[in-house]
């Protein structure tokens, strides 16, 4: 039962679980909640916008652009207009022109507009969308676009990012991303050891299991409904009304099932073709990509080029660290410049070094646009920072952890770009919780019988020459927009009879989030059934799903907003007990008075009302990094370690990830089974940039557009993850004192795998993934 | 697929209605499609039904075809499933020490224990063929006709020295499996591939392959290996390094002399000085992938040659090392 003190305090709720219902199913924060969609998609009824039909519907279709480069001479769309069957085909000379009064594609993107809808005189990258049709039949809209006669200049495309500086402009707006030098201490400070190193990172599909589809439907005021697996419905809304040349309430967006994503998904040229097909049909336009379409669609993870120097002393403290990073991030902008900002402000690591002198580029070249994947930026730099220690730590003869433990920042410790880490910074701690954590055992009595070798089951693998290794990393990431974006969210709770309900536009794209919403109403209102609307742009704005903002963001919304319905609700009970709102709880559907002897049930006490209240949560506000990279620019940040153990045949050059034990800084566990999943998917995303999933391009043309071509890791390929500690030591300005937990792990992982072929190769694992020919001895 | 309409497509007016047939007439971006699909219920009526409409495409598992078919690289103007013949769906024992197998035989079939212990090494590349989805429908005739350069079975195949049986109106014909992927002697119009023999050996085989993951996944080279004590021979064949599987016949008869068969089945005898277990490694990736393919520069073409021979040698020697355990 709760006391007075704990209703008073809001970062504190009660557990409002009553000790005696062992059975029931678990309820409110900090207990392991069921998904809320866990069952339907179990059970395969879960509406995915594939799913989704209109009486009447047309099917669209997406020409791409076979080229990485190229001028677009004339487009001939007859052929495909002559196709019975075929209702519209546009081009950029449909969308609305540009401030010339020329057509100029409609150019968007998140950050720089610089992106068409629909390629205008320029093709900049393989697969960009250059036409579109709309038909009775999806073959017969596929046979369509497929006939549009396109004729193209051949030009030459730039694909190394090394290049970019030296060429042409590929775009009106420059080659140049953004360059960001961030130089902090005395440039002359010199250690009595020096490391070096190039590190380079592949270009990582996030691949979502399902791909890209949606619905348009034209209304009957000239504007559109979109129904969308969208991650940020209002982003989303008011970049597609701005393309199309209407007011933002004229364009409708319903957020349909979302088949998994790690933060961005739909490209914005998908829904503002779909919009436009169906504005110009004034039919119902449906579009499902298709698996190789779909990595043509969507953004990757920027490939990148890293140059380290580590200064250090005798004891292995950091005197310096030299670094140029150079992010190539394609044919357009969209969020290069945020993920350069955490490339060069994290690309010391978790460690303090005074003196850091780093220059950051992000690029513009003619391979696959880059985007928003988990931990961008900062996935890079880890990989490179961590395989710079364990070089310091083989010069100095020490262990890896121990470099590790002689460096960790700590709460209050300056990062490189001036900005003190506020927040708690356990990253020694996280190191011990690994070093107390068991190692795997050998398989040393039956190996064969009993060992996943290397290769998989029925491969080639001999134990003779398998050897294992152990690797170590740390990593940071940082939670919420960074640099003074605008962090904000709003929801709605609302209280009838015996259940609740939460109106808010937080997209849960896997990431738990309607759950959360779930546990928090409950845990404030004592209401076991809380139902979660279903998102669409006329709620308020809650912004994107990314950077793991909604649980400290939206979650901070859904708390006060049930707060404010719980006091409305208590105000006239405390009244009439003659007593304060304090003193009163609620648990199980009853209002209890804290000596026990007053009550009522929640039903009686609202007499039939319906209670409403709408609340914000603002984070505090940052500042852009200057021009010397300094700057309060993040709010918060998760630290994460982790333990990698592989077997390498160092014959063939296979590896395994035997087993990966994380330490992870949680601030405080809401759902432990919920965090316990999203580790495991990060790390299996992390194993997998690790050792498989590279995105490949020849000339700038994806030579790898499948699931058979992109390997995903497979249950084989996955390691068994344990968990040694979820630290909880909360963070104070955060809701609920919890840390984003999604990205982090998927940070860190690459390095520690890295780190364990490293181990036991001996080999310099420069680059990922780490292929074959990288891990062979000999 | 056509879903059986149960109109005019059942059975078409002109022909005798024998063979269960779907008719449909689709039309695709303006132009008229037809669309035949036919299943038979027996080998006779498969091989009349490939007889009178040439072009047809004999289907089984369908894992390579339909999706060729899908991704329209491939349309073929009829498709004859295979799926209702039962015959081919099985195996049995012949006299002479032979095995035949049926070309309808699933990879899953391959993969249970008491085929395993008939013929091991094809039992290993069934269970690594792919994911169970796969395996449960893709079948050894499916992989022999598709002749897919990493196709598994097909080194094993080729080193018992299999035959292929082929069907057509009015007679068959025996074809060994390394003439037919070849092209020395390939599938005739109207032939249908209808069983595999296999000699049995009862001696060690081994079917060892290099991925790029844990998981199922297209092999990067293959061996297959099988001695054959009666004969004091070994038999090797690669996989997946070129368009067909390659049988390095010098390499095979010369560690064939490097053997010491009498001490075979004695506790702890050493059968081959190791060295030239390695050496019969080197001399089998030397043979299937040829100095020439090494020219291109260190980080071009030949280097990728190098590091497949290498690869090569590392399986061949490791297939020796187990067989003759």
């Amino acid at each position: 039962m709760s006391s007075p003190t704990d209703i008073s305090s809001p970062t504190d709720l009660p557990s409002a679980a009553p000790e005696e219902s062992q059975d029931a199913e678990p309820f409110g924060l900090g207990s392991t909640a069921l998904r809320t969609d866990a069952l339907p998609k179990a059970l395969g009824i879960y509406p995915y916008a594939a799913d989704l039909w209109a009486e009447g519907l047309l099917w669209g279709a997406v020409l791409r652009s076979p080229h990485p480069h190229a001028r677009i001479v004339a487009i001939d769309t007859t052929p495909a207009l002559a196709l019975p069957g075929v209702h519209a085909v546009v081009t950029a000379a449909d969308l609305p022109p540009g401030p010339e009064g020329t057509p100029d594609g409609a150019p968007s993107g998140p950050i720089v507009a610089d992106r068409p809808i629909l390629a205008c005189g320029v093709v900049r990258h393989h697969g960009e969308p250059v036409a579109a049709v709309a038909a009775d039949h999806p073959d017969t809209a596929r046979l369509a676009a497929a006939s549009i006669l396109v004729e193209y200049e051949l030009l030459e495309a730039v694909t190394d990012p090394e290049q970019s500086f030296n060429v042409p402009p590929l775009h009106p707006e420059g080659n140049l991303f953004r360059h960001l030098p961030l130089r902090t201490g005395d440039p002359e400070a010199v250690g009595e050891i020096v490391v070096e190193g190039l590190y380079q990172v592949g270009r990582q599909d996030p691949a979502p299991l399902g791909s890209e589809a949606g619905l348009a439907v034209p209304r009957p005021d000239g504007g559109v409904e979109l129904h969308l697996s969208s991650t940020d419905p209002h982003g989303d809304r008011d970049r597609t009304a701005a393309c199309l040349g209407l007011e933002p309430d004229r364009v409708r967006l319903v957020v349909t099932g979302v088949p998994g994503a790690t933060s961005d998904r739909e490209d914005l040229s998908f829904q503002v073709t779909l919009a436009l097909l169906a504005l110009r049909t004034g039919r119902p336009v449906k579009m499902t990509l298709t698996r190789e379409e779909s990595f043509h669609a969507h953004t990757s993870r920027h490939p990148a080029l890293l140059r380290y120097r580590h200064h250090a002393d005798a004891e292995g403290k950091l005197v310096k660290v030299e670094a140029q990073i150079l992010l190539d991030g394609g044919a357009y902008a969209d969020v290069s410049s945020e993920a350069l900002a955490a490339a060069a402000a994290f690309s010391v690591g978790p460690y303090v070094c005074a003196n850091v002198f780093v220059d950051a580029w992000a690029v513009r070249t003619n391979n696959p646009p880059a985007g928003r994947m988990r931990g961008e930026g900062a996935l890079q730099t880890c990989f490179a920072y961590e395989s710079q220690l364990d070089q310091l730590a083989v010069q100095l003869g020490i262990d890896p952890l121990e470099i590790r433990r002689r460096n960790a920042m700590a709460t209050g410790d300056p990062m490189p770009t001036g900005q003190a880490v506020t927040c708690p910074a356990p990253v020694a701690a996280l190191l011990d919780a690994l070093t107390d954590s068991p190692l795997p055992a050998l398989p040393l009595d039956d190996p064969e019988a009993d060992w996943l070798l290397p290769g998989g089951p029925g491969g080639a693998g001999d134990p003779a020459a398998v050897r294992r290794g152990i690797g170590y990393a740390v990593g940071m990431v940082h939670m919420l927009g960074a640099e003074g974006e605008d962090e904000v969210s709003t929801a709605t709770v609302r209280v009838s009879g015996n259940h609740a309900t939460v109106i808010c536009a937080a997209v849960d794209v896997g990431q738990g989030f309607a759950t959360l919403a779930r546990q928090i109403v409950q845990s404030v209102l004592g209401v076991s059934e809380v139902y979660i609307a279903p998102v669409d742009s006329d709620q308020s704005v809650a912004g994107p799903s990314a950077r793991g903002r909604h649980t400290w963001v939206s979650g901070g919304a859904v708390e006060r907003a049930a707060l404010m319905v719980r006091h409305q609700l208590l105000q006239p009970i405390a009244a009439n007990f003659g007593m304060s709102v304090e003193l009163l709880s609620i648990a199980d559907g009853k209002i209890t008075s804290y000596d026990g002897v007053l009550g009522m049930p929640v039903a009686e006490a609202l007499e039939g009302k319906e209670l409403w209240a709408t609340a914000q949560c603002r984070p505090h506000p940052t500042e852009p990094l200057d021009e010397s990279g300094q700057g309060d620019a993040f709010v918060s940040i998760a630290f994460c370690a982790m333990r990698a153990v592989v077997d390498v045949d160092i014959e063939l050059g296979a590896v395994r990830v035997v087993d990966v034990t994380v330490a992870q800084d949680v601030g405080r566990a809401l759902n432990p089974r919920q965090i316990e999943d999203r580790i495991e998917a990060a790390v299996a995303q992390g194993v997998g940039l690790a050792l498989l999933e590279d995105l490949r391009t020849d000339g700038g043309r994806i030579l790898n557009a499948s699931l058979t071509g992109y390997r995903l890791p497979t249950a084989l390929d996955t390691p068994d993850v344990r968990i040694a500690a979820l630290l909880e030591e909360r963070d104070v300005v955060a809701t609920f004192g919890a840390k984003a937990v999604s990205a982090v792990p998927a940070v860190v992982a690459p390095a520690a795998v890295a780190a364990a072929v490293r181990a036991a190769t001996g080999l310099p694992v420069g680059r990922l993934p780490i292929l074959p020919e990288d891990a062979i001895v000999g | 697929m056509v879903p059986p309409s149960g109109g005019p497509g059942w059975g078409s007016p002109g022909r005798r209605p024998r063979v269960r047939q779907f008719d449909e007439q689709v039309e695709h971006g303006g132009i008229q499609v037809n669309r035949t699909i036919m299943l038979p219920a027996s080998l006779d009526e498969a091989v009349e039904a490939l007889a009178v409409t040439p072009g047809a495409v004999p289907v089984a598992g369908a894992t390579d075809l339909m999706e060729a078919v899908n991704a329209g690289r491939l349309r073929p103007a009829a498709l004859i499933g295979l799926g209702r013949i039962t015959e081919l769906r099985g195996w049995r024992y012949e006299d002479g020490g032979t095995a035949v197998l049926g070309a309808g035989l699933t990879h899953a079939r391959m993969d249970r224990p008491d085929f395993a212990a008939l013929i091991p090494a094809l039992a290993d590349a069934a269970r690594t063929a792919g994911p169970p989805q796969v395996r449960n429908v893709g079948t050894l005739g499916g992989n022999i006709a598709t002749a897919a350069p990493a196709g598994d079975t097909l080194p094993v195949l080729a080193v018992l020295e299999a035959t292929a049986t082929l069907a057509r109106a009015g007679g068959t014909r025996e074809v060994p499996i390394s003439h037919l992927l070849t092209g020395l002697d390939p599938l005739r119009p109207g032939e249908l591939l209808t069983w595999v023999r296999v000699p049995l050996l009862h001696a060690p085989q081994v079917f060892l392959k290099a991925t790029s993951r844990s998981g199922p996944a297209r092999a990067t080279a293959s061996v297959a290996l099988v001695l054959d004590p009666a004969r004091r021979a070994v038999r090797c064949a690669v996989g997946a390094v070129a368009p067909v599987p390659l049988r390095p016949l010098e390499a095979e008869t010369w560690v064939a002399g490097c053997i010491d068969w009498d001490a075979r089945g004695e506790e702890g005898a050493a059968l081959i000085d190791p060295a030239a277990a390695a050496a019969f490694g080197e001399y089998v990736a030397g043979a299937c992938i040829p100095d020439g393919a090494l020219d291109g520069g260190p980080e071009g073409p030949g280097a990728v040659a190098l590091r497949l021979r290498r690869t090569v040698s590392v399986l061949a020697r490791r297939a020796l090392g187990r067989a003759l355990k």
